[in-house]
C-alpha cells in the first residue's frame, strides 16, 4: 500500500451565521494516499468545500487532528501554513480564479512566483507546462480570450508548476461541457500518474467518477460511504 | 510580485482611470487652494514686497500687520537714523482717501507718501513724483476703478449730469481732487496687488501732509537697510532696544502679517476653511478609492495567498499599487495646477505657487494614500483565504 499524503481523524468545523450555528464537519475521519485519485462527493451544502478548505490549511477547524505530508497543521502559524501550502499543495477552482489581467503563461508562473523564483526560469518552466496542456500556442493570451475549457487547463497547469504532491480540484468540471470536462479530467489523471501526487476533487459530476481510485460520499458534514 | 501588482493595478483600464482621475483631482484641489490662499496672503504684504531694500521694518508697538497700523512721530526716524548699524533709513507714510474724478464720481484710495528726497518705496519711475503735486496711481488688483471722463464738456461740473459720461483709463496729464486739492497724475504704476483690493496713490511725503493736513503723527513705517556687517535680525534687535519701537525683518513681517490675516480677517478665515474643506474631502476621496480599490481585488489576494503568498508579499503589492497610482496621480495634479498658475494668474486673479503648495499637494495625497493603503490592509490580513472556493 502506498503511503499516507494526508491523514485527518475527527475533524469538527462549526460557523456561526448569526444566532445559529452550522456544523459544516461533524467528526470527518479520512485517509489520502500517495499517488491517488480521490472524489469527494455529496449534495450541496454537505461540507466537501469545507473540508478541503480544512486540510489545504485555508480554513481552521475547531477540534481533530490533520497530518499533511506529515505535518499537522493545527500546530503552524499562518505564515508556516501559507508557506507550506505554496510548495507542497497545488489548487484547481470551479471558477478558474485566474488573475484576468495576466496572460495565461503568467497566471501559471505565479506559484514560482510567489516562491521567489526567477521570472525567466518561471516562465520557461510555466511554457513547458502549458504545452503539457495543450496551450503552448495560447502561453500569451490573457483569460478573457480563453474558452472554459482553456482556461481550466491553464488552472491544471499552473496546480502544477511547482510539482506539488497534493493537488486540491474543486468541481474542475462543473463550469465545462461535456467534452471539455473529460478532457480535463484526463489531463488531470495522466499528469497525476506521470507525477506520482495525490489528488481530492470535489464534484457534484458523476460522469468523471470513472477516472476515480476511490469515491468518499458525504452528508451532512460526514462521511457516509467510501466506495473504491 | 510587484510586476503582478502592477498588471493588477492597469488591468481595469476604467477603474485604474477612475482611481487616477480621483487623486489628480485631490491634489489639483489642494496645490490649487494652497495656491490660492498663497496669493491672497501674498498680496497681503505686499507693500513689504515691494520694498526688497528695506530689510527691517520699524512700525508702533502695537502694530502686527502691513494692513492695520498706527502712526508714529517724525521724531522716530531720527530715532531710527541714530542707531548705529543703520546704513540708511526712510519712512513710508500711509492713510485713506477719497479722491473725486473729474465727472464727480468718487473713489476710495490707499495713500502712500515717500520720503521726498530719496522716492524709496515709489514705483519706478520714481522722479516722476517731483512734479508739483503729482501722484502715481496704481489699480492695486482693482479693475475698472480708475476712470475719467473721455470729454473735456463732461469735466469738473459737479451737478450730477456727467457721472454716467463716458469714461476711459486714468493717464499722465488727468487731474482729481483728494481733500479738495487738485492733483495730477503723474503716472500708472503696477505693483503687486493688493489683499483686499484696493487702488493705490503714490506720492511725496510733503504732498501727503498737503493731502491729509493736521496729523500730529504721520509716519506709519520706517524702513532700514543694516550696514555692512550687520544682519537684519541684529539690526532690529539693535533698533528695538535702543528706540523702544517694534523693529523685525521684512520676512518676519510678512509672516506676522499673514497670521494677522489668518486670524483677524474673516475673508481669509474663510478662505481657510475652503482649503481644509478641500483638502479633507480630496483625501476623503482619495482614501475611500483606494480602499475600495484594493477591496474589490481581495479575492485575487485570496488566491495569491493559497498559493503561498505570505501577507508581507501581498502589503507590498497593495503600497506598490497605492504609490504608483499616488505617485502619477498627485505628479500630473501639481502639474495642471502649475499649468493653470500661468494661464490664470493676473492682477485680478491671486494665485501663486509657492513652494510650499505643490509639496502639500503631492506629500499630503502620497501620505492620505499610504494611510489608505494602511487601511486596505486590514480586510487583507483578516479574509479567509477560503473564500478561493466561492463562486
Amino acid at each position: 500500500m502506498n503511503s499516507i499524503i494526508v491523514s485527518c481523524k475527527n475533524i469538527v468545523k462549526t460557523f456561526n451565521a448569526g444566532e445559529a450555528e452550522v456544523k459544516a464537519l461533524q467528526g470527518v475521519t479520512l485517509d489520502v494516499y500517495e499517488n491517488e485519485l480521490l472524489m469527494l462527493v455529496g449534495p450541496s451544502g454537505c461540507g466537501k468545500t469545507t473540508f478541503v478548505s480544512v486540510l489545504s490549511g485555508l480554513l481552521s477547524f475547531d477540534s481533530g487532528a490533520c497530518e499533511v505530508m506529515g505535518k499537522n497543521i493545527a500546530d503552524m502559524s499562518d505564515e508556516e501554513i501559507t508557506a507550506f501550502r505554496g510548495k507542497n499543495i497545488g489548487f484547481v477552482f470551479q471558477a478558474f480564479n485566474l488573475l484576468p489581467s495576466l496572460t495565461a503563461i503568467e497566471n501559471v508562473a505565479l506559484p514560482l512566483t510567489v516562491a521567489g523564483e526567477k521570472r525567466t526560469k518561471a516562465l520557461n518552466l510555466s511554457k513547458k507546462m502549458l504545452e503539457a496542456v495543450g496551450l503552448g500556442k495560447k502561453a500569451y493570451v490573457k483569460p478573457s480570450g480563453l474558452s472554459g475549457g482553456e482556461q481550466q487547463r491553464v488552472a491544471i497547469a499552473r496546480a502544477l508548476v511547482h510539482n506539488p504532491k497534493f493537488i486540491i480540484c474543486d468541481e474542475p468540471t462543473s463550469s465545462l461541457d461535456h467534452t471539455s470536462g473529460q478532457v480535463v479530467m484526463e489531463l488531470l489523471q495522466k499528469i497525476i500518474k506521470e507525477k506520482g501526487a495525490s489528488m481530492i476533487v470535489v464534484t457534484h459530476d458523476n460522469r468523471i467518477y470513472k477516472y476515480a481510485d476511490r469515491i468518499v460520499h458525504m452528508e451532512d458534514g460526514k462521511i457516509i460511504k467510501v466506495a473504491s | 510580485m510587484f510586476r503582478v501588482a502592477v498588471e493588477m493595478l492597469m488591468h481595469d483600464k476604467t477603474k485604474f482611470l477612475g482611481l487616477l482621475i480621483g487623486i489628480v483631482f485631490t491634489a489639483f484641489l489642494v496645490t490649487f487652494a494652497m495656491g490660492y490662499f498663497a496669493g491672497f496672503m501674498t498680496r497681503g504684504f505686499a507693500l513689504v514686497s515691494e520694498n526688497p531694500s528695506a530689510k527691517v521694518w520699524v512700525m508702533d508697538p502695537a502694530v502686527s500687520s502691513a494692513e492695520a497700523t498706527i502712526n508714529m512721530s517724525d521724531s522716530a526716524l531720527d530715532s531710527v537714523r541714530g542707531v548705529a548699524g543703520v546704513e540708511y533709513a526712510s519712512p513710508l507714510y500711509l492713510g485713506d482717501v477719497t479722491a473725486r474724478y473729474a465727472n464727480g464720481d468718487f473713489q476710495s484710495f490707499q495713500i502712500i507718501g515717500v520720503d521726498d528726497a530719496t522716492l524709496s518705496g515709489a514705483p519706478l519711475p520714481a522722479d516722476l513724483l517731483h512734479i508739483p503735486n503729482s501722484v502715481i496711481v496704481d489699480s492695486g488688483g482693482t479693475e475698472g476703478k480708475l476712470q475719467t471722463p473721455i470729454y473735456k464738456k463732461d469735466m469738473w461740473s459737479y451737478d450730477g449730469s456727467h457721472l454716467h459720461a463716458p469714461t476711459r483709463e486714468l493717464r499722465y496729464g488727468d487731474k482729481m481732487l483728494v481733500n479738495s486739492k487738485r492733483v495730477m497724475v503723474a503716472g500708472i504704476s503696477h505693483t503687486i496687488p493688493r489683499f483686499p483690493p484696493r487702488p493705490l496713490l503714490y506720492t511725496t511725503a510733503s504732498n501727503f501732509k498737503r493731502l491729509i493736513p493736521g496729523e500730529k503723527r504721520y509716519i506709519t513705517f520706517i524702513m532700514a537697510h543694516p550696514a555692512k556687517n550687520v544682519t537684519p535680525d541684529e539690526l532690529a534687535k539693535r533698533i528695538t532696544q535702543t528706540t523702544h519701537l517694534k523693529a523685525i525683518t521684512s520676512e518676519a513681517f510678512k509672516k506676522e502679517t499673514v497670521m494677522w490675516f489668518m486670524i483677524n480677517s474673516e475673508d481669509v478665515g474663510d478662505m481657510v476653511n475652503m482649503v481644509i474643506l478641500a483638502m479633507l474631502v480630496g483625501f476623503g476621496v482619495t482614501g475611500v478609492m483606494l480602499y475600495m480599490f484594493t477591496y474589490e481585488n481581495l479575492k485575487q489576494y485570496a488566491v495569491l495567498k493559497a498559493m503561498g503568498a505570505s501577507t508581507k508579499q501581498l502589503s507590498d503589492m497593495i503600497f506598490t499599487q497605492v504609490f504608483i497610482s499616488a505617485l502619477a496621480g498627485s505628479g500630473i495634479g501639481v502639474g495642471i495646477a502649475a499649468v493653470l498658475e500661468q494661464i490664470v494668474s493676473s492682477p485680478t486673479f491671486p494665485f501663486r505657487m509657492m513652494w510650499f503648495a505643490p509639496l502639500v499637494g503631492f506629500f499630503g495625497v502620497i501620505i492620505v494614500s499610504m494611510t489608505a493603503a494602511f487601511i486596505s490592509l486590514r480586510p487583507i490580513k483578516t479574509m479567509e483565504p477560503a473564500i478561493v472556493f466561492k463562486l
